[in-house]
Formats: C-alpha cells, structure tokens, sequence
C-alpha cells in the first residue's frame, strides 16, 4: 500500500444548533523502503459540509432523537455517502446539550448508526481541542513562536484551549454563550440560563424572564461578561471569572501572544454590531451584542486576535477531520477483536534507565491492582495499558515486560479474553508477538504503538486499514490531574 | 558494551584534560540535573533567538547541526566528536565479531574468499563465494532445503553484529514462531557480502533466505545492520529480487521491532513466491 484515502465524518449537536460533515483522510507512506513500513495522515480534506440546523429538541430538556436521525439520513443522502464507507469520525454534543437528559443515550446511538467506526465523545476539555483543531488556531500555533488560544463561543459555553508548538497545552471552559440570555425584538426576557445567575447576581444584574430590559443594560452584561473572561485568560483577575468557569481552572495561565474566536459567536463578528435591540434579537438572543463586546474587549488585551479559519463549524470539522490518528505500521492486531470503543487508558511509565525484574513486577502490579479496582474486570479488554517513558528497549527487557505482563493480567482478569497494550515507542509487533507467545490466546492481544496517551484517556480502536495498522480516536478528557471519571 | 562508554566520554575526557592543561576553569553549571544536562548539551549554541525551535530542529536529525564555532571554525569539541565517529567507523570495518556472541546463539563459522579486510574492500566478488572448505561445512552441519535459512555476517561492520544480534537474532526466532515458518541450521559467514547467500542459496535450496549483515559505517553510526531477504536465492539473483531493513541499530530502526517485522515479510515471501521490487508489501 503506498497510499490510501479514509472518510470520516463529523456530527456536532450543539447547544443551540446541530452541524455535519464529511471529509476525506489521506494516508501515505512515510518511510522509505529501507526501513520499516511507517505511515502518516498527510492530508485532511473537507469534502461536505451541512447547512447548520437548530439542535432539535422534544421538551426543554431532551433531545429529538427522531429528529436527529432523519436529519443525519438525508445529510448523508445528500453527501452521497454510504455508511460502510465511514471508517472513522466522531459524534460530539456539545455544550448545554450534553446536559440533556438523554444525551448520552443519543450519541451512543448514533455513533453505531453513522458507520463502521464512529465515536462518541463529549466533555468541554475535549470539545475545546477539538474546536481549536477545526478553526486553524492549532494548525497556526506550528508557524508561530508562542502560546496561541482558541476560544470557541457557541450557545452555551465558551471552550478554551491554548495550543503551543502543534500540541494542545491547557483547556478551561466558561459559562459564556449567544443562547444563555433569550430575549425577543421587544426586550423582553425570556429565558435566562441558571449558568449565570450566580454571576448576574454577584455582578448586580437582576433579570428575570418576562422583565422588560434595556439595549445598554445588556450591552453591559456582554461587555463585562467578555472582559472577565479576557482577563482571566490575560493572566490578571484570575477570581472574576470564577462563577464563570465550568470545571476546573487552568493549573497555570501561560502568557497568551494570539487569540482566535471560533463558534457561532465567532462568525457573528464578522456582521455588522446590533445597535437597538431589534438588531439584537435576530436569533431571539444577546448573541449578537456579545459577539461584538467580545470583539471590542480584545483590543485591550495584552495578545493579538487573529481571525479563524473557521468559525460555526470549528467543532464539527475537528470532530470529524482532526481526531482521527493512525497507529504505527508495525503492529500486533487481530482483525476479528476490532474495532473496540471507548477503552479507558491506565499508563505504565517505564523508567527511562535500565529495567530491573523487581521494579517491573512490582509497578505491573500495582497497575493491575489499579485496573481491578477501577474497571470492570470481566470487560475484554478491561483498560487499555499504557507503555511510555521507555528508552531503547533490548530483547532481556520486552521478555521482562513480556512475561510480567501476562502473567499478572491473566492472573488479576482471569475473565478477560483480550488484552489491550499501546506502546509509546516503535516496539508494538515485538511485544504482541512475545505476549501471543505466552498467552496462547488465552487472553488475545491487540498491541499498537507510536500513539500517545495519559492516564485517564479514552481511545477507540479501528478496523486495520490495508490488514498493518488503524485508525485511532484519542478522547483527552481533561488536562487536569483528573481521575478516571468521563465518559460512559 | 565497556567499549561504547569508554568511546561515549571520550570527547569528554579529551576536553577536561584539556581544559585542566590550559588552566582553564569549567564555567558550565554542572549542577543541573543529569537529564536537562543532556539534552541541553546538544544545544551548543550559546545565546539561541528561539531555544524551542533549535531544540526541534535537532530532534528531526541526527547530523551535526547547531554546533557553533570559534571565529570561523568549528569547536575542538565538536571536531573531536567528528574524529571520534569517523575513527569508530574505521574500527568497525577492520573489527572482528567476538566468539561469545556466536557461541551464545550456537553459530558456528565459515567463510568467503576475502582472505584479508585490505583484499575484502577491493574485491567484493571474493566476499560472495563460500571457501571449498566452508562449503563442505555447511554441506555437513546444516539442514537442507528448509523454508527459511537463517545467516548473520560481518560484512562491512562487526560491530554492528556485537550490538545488536543479542536483539535481533531471538526477535526473529519469535517472529518465525508467531507465523509458523520452519527455520534451518543458522550460522556465520566471516567476510561476506550480501549476495553471498546466492552461493549459500545454491548449497542448500531454501525457500526463504535472511542475511543479518554489518552495514558500511557512516559517522552517525558505526553499529548499523540490515537484514537482506530474498525469495530463492539462487545463482544469477540480481539486486531488484531482494528486500532489505536498514538502519537497525539502538538509533534507528529499532532491533526488536525489525526482527518482528522479519517474520511478516518472510511470510508475504512465502505467500507471494517471491521478494525484492515484486513484494508487494
């Protein structure tokens, strides 16, 4: 196989709107024919993108499944595409939506509906890389010296994530988005997200639905809403935002040289500022006025605010065309046991001097211990193990890692017929075949390398392409010390 | 493995006794931890604009880039780590496998007509013919017609079969394991060059042939290895009929994955009667 192309689609189902596309992966041949088989994604094509539908909702808390997936048929009509075509992708709901009663329900759903190797995800760590990916900001971040983010405001949430060097360093999300205040062409309220009521509160704000308010009463609320976001992110200020953030903070806010604003608040920027409140409720929101105080706040920032790439659809097209990797070539896999979704990771830091028996049994065990106490031990597999932090491995060390590791995982998951291990280094083909060795099949191994993952990652693994690697969805839930939560 | 320290701090040993002969006080911090001092070490150039991106730039290569200079020129430093390179290249080419390695892996040995290191670099021809004797060797130890025959060489480097058989040779038996292939009588050929398995292929008809053979050192690695497969080698073999790994060495293509991965290309041989430009991999 020299080269090869793989669809895969995005489905964003937003707070206020739902958003699909697809596009095409190129793999190709990075090695010469010299070494040993190694392949890359060289290129990511956007070959369809949707109209922008608004999400569609039953009752106030639960989404349409109905008609979600007939909105996703004719899409699909549409791009002309079949679903044994998709071969890899991610569905993600975002924002308030994710909060929904039957939102976890929906996106397992419809992961196995829209094609052979669909994910689901969610979570704002997640859903900010992805955004970030999708508008350019990390694409940008690779021409550029320091620290750029991307903010991406949609309806319900403003998900931040800062990315240096190609790699994403740090996500925080707020309480910041077009939908959170609704109001109609009149001024008057009608709904006001429970989000932010304790900050209107301690900010002195008081509205209620029904109450009619004024063009510069919600200019305000914008302007100050943007400004504590803006100098949170400024290094300055850090408890304003607090009622604000969703989660947890960033350990530490880097200085920040640019900003890109993606989202559907991204896009309305670039049209013209609302002047009255007629202007203002086009969308029968405060999005447009906080569109624009968000504009007119960053220019007294300390960094520079560069336009995205992309801005309503940032999080559809990371979610499709970005989270995608691809394993190293070299492999163990068993076609039959993929693909295999939603594997939580547990990681092994193998140090980086020379391996003793002793120190390998015993941090192998404590890892199994670990997994006993955390996951389901009858699940095949019950966690995906984590290989990293290893130097130059020697054939004495993989036999070392080879028989401690089988013995003790058929030892602690004597019920589990497959054994998941992702090494960090190009070693995957001779530690799959040293475990095959001593595990008979009993349990099976499916060994991947030149993949990074942290503790506390979900990733999915694909159907082999070409029969010598596959398609990987890391799903980084937080970059905080975060314990094994996530999700389900 | 004493050696590769020794050769290791060399540079180092030279420029401290320098330095201690010229009077001369260290005014590097040697009090960083033994991690940041590595890698900072690379980075000689004093004031960089953008350390970050110096420190990628020398992540992508493993030539001799960003080493600074004196005026004009480059280092003592530097141009002793340059010495010390080519110098081990040159060991490596006039270097004999040790006898401990062949017996750990029962290899016994035969060899070309190359007669002598001077003669084997300007008569590559006499690297590809067996002796009579060697001939009647292994006409004698070694089982016939296997499917797949297993021979390690010195070729132009016997270092490269020090440093990396121990890691290599059993990856491959475990990989030629996990694919059900049958394995003949390995062993050594002293002097050989790479179409000495046509010769060898002729004596003992094998389906499948691997030669693990010292590569010409370079000055990024004196240690590299590269193991040539071929379909039937037989006499007549011409190059485009074989498919080689290179690079094998603690830097490049790691050892144990290239002796996995050995395995799965003998197989595809196997499946496909034949190698080289008409492999499809």
């Amino acid at each position: 196989m020299e080269e090869q192309w793989i669809t895969s689609v995005g489905i964003d189902l937003g707070t206020s709107t739902t958003k699909f596309i697809v596009s095409r992966l190129r793999l190709a041949r990075m090695s010469s024919h010299f070494s040993l088989p190694r392949y890359q994604i060289v290129e990511r094509e956007l070959i369809y993108a949707s109209a922008i539908y608004s999400t569609p909702l039953k009752t106030g808390d639960e989404i349409d499944v109905d008609r979600v997936s007939r909105i996703l048929s004719e899409e699909y009509k549409r791009a002309g595409l079949t679903l044994s075509e998709v071969k890899s992708g991610a569905v993600i709901i975002t924002g308030e939506t994710a909060t929904k009663k039957n939102a976890q329900e929906i996106v397992h759903f419809l992961a196995e509906r829209s094609g052979d190797f669909v994910v689901a995800t969610a979570g704002a760590d997640l859903e900010g890389v992805l955004a970030g990916k999708g508008s350019g900001a990390e694409a940008r971040s690779r021409n550029i010296q320091g620290v750029i983010a991307n903010i991406d405001v949609g309806g319900g949430t403003a998900n931040t994530a800062l990315f240096q060097r190609g790699k994403a360093i740090g996500t925080v999300t707020f309480h910041i988005g077009g939908r959170l205040v609704r109001l109609d062409q009149a001024g008057v309220i009608h709904y006001v997200a429970p989000a932010i009521q304790p900050w209107l509160r301690e900010r002195g704000f008081r509205i209620v639905p029904g109450q009619q308010v004024s063009f510069s009463l919600l200019q305000e609320i914008a302007r100050q809403l943007s400004r504590c976001m803006l100098s949170y992110l400024a290094g300055k200020e850090q408890g304003a935002a607090g009622l604000l953030l969703l989660g947890r903070p960033l350990a530490e806010v880097p200085a920040i040289d640019e900003v890109m604003i993606s989202g559907g608040i991204g896009q309305l920027i670039g049209e013209p500022a609302p002047t009255n409140l007629d202007e203002t409720a086009t969308y029968g929101d405060f999005g447009p006025l906080l569109a624009h105080a968000l504009a007119q706040e960053s220019r007294h920032c300390p960094f520079r605010v560069v336009p995205a790439v992309q801005t309503v659809r940032a999080t559809v097209i990371g979610a499709g065309m970005q989270s995608t990797e691809i394993s190293g070539s070299t492999v163990h896999i068993d076609a039959s046991l993929l693909p295999l979704r939603n594997v939580p990771v547990l990681k092994l830091e193998v140090g980086g001097r020379q391996l003793t028996a002793a120190a390998v049994k015993a941090e192998i065990g404590q890892m199994m211990e670990l997994g006993r106490r955390l996951f389901d031990a009858t699940v095949s597999p019950p966690f995906a193990l984590a290989i990293t932090g290893m130097g130059y491995c020697s054939y004495a060390e993989l036999q070392l890692l080879a028989d401690e590791l089988a013995a003790q995982f058929a030892e602690a998951f004597p019920d589990s017929s497959i054994m998941a291990v992702i090494c960090e280094n190009d070693m995957a083909k001779a530690l799959g075949q040293s475990l095959t060795i001593r595990c008979q099949h009993r349990p099976r191994v499916i060994c991947i390398d030149q993949v990074r993952v942290e503790y506390g990652d979900y990733i999915d693994l694909g159907e082999p392409i070409a029969g010598t690697l596959i398609p990987v969805v890391i799903k980084t839930l937080a970059f905080h010390e975060a314990g094994v939560e996530g999700i389900q | 493995m004493k050696e590769e320290l020794v050769l290791d701090t060399l540079v180092d040993k030279v420029m401290a006794e320098l330095e201690r002969k010229l009077g001369r006080e260290k005014t590097e911090d040697v009090a960083e931890g033994e991690d940041s001092e590595q890698e900072e070490e690379r980075i000689a150039v004093p004031q960089p604009k953008w350390r970050e991106g110096l420190r990628e730039l020398l992540a992508s290569t493993p030539a001799r880039i960003g080493v600074w200079r004196a005026g004009t020129r480059p280092l003592t430093k530097e141009v002793l780590r340059f010495r010390r390179d080519h110098a081990a290249a040159v060991d490596a080419v006039y270097g004999e496998v040790s006898q401990s390695i062949l017996d750990e892996f029962q290899l016994f040995a035969v060899e070309t007509c190359f007669q002598n290191t001077e003669n084997y670099l300007k008569r590559p021809d006499m690297g590809r013919i067996i002796t009579d004797e060697g001939v009647s060797v292994i006409k004698q130890k070694c089982k016939q017609r296997p499917q797949v025959q297993i021979v390690v060489s010195d070729g132009l480097s016997a270092n490269a079969i020090d440093a990396n058989l121990r890691d290599v040779f059993p990856a491959l038996l475990d990989s030629l394991r996990a694919y059900g292939l049958q394995w003949g009588t390995p062993f050594f050929v002293r002097g050989g060059r790479v179409a000495c398995m046509d010769h060898i292929g002729e004596i003992l008809q094998p389906d499948v042939f691997v030669l693990l053979i010292g590569e010409r050192p370079g000055l990024v690695s004196a240690q590299s290895m590269s193991a040539y497969m071929c379909y039937r080698p037989r006499k007549g073999t011409v190059e485009s009929q074989r498919t080689v790994i290179s690079n094998i060495h603690k830097g490049g293509t790691p050892p144990i994955e290239a002796g996995a991965h050995i395995g799965t290309v003998l197989k595809k041989m196997l499946e496909q009667k034949a190698s080289g430009v008409q492999l499809a991999i």
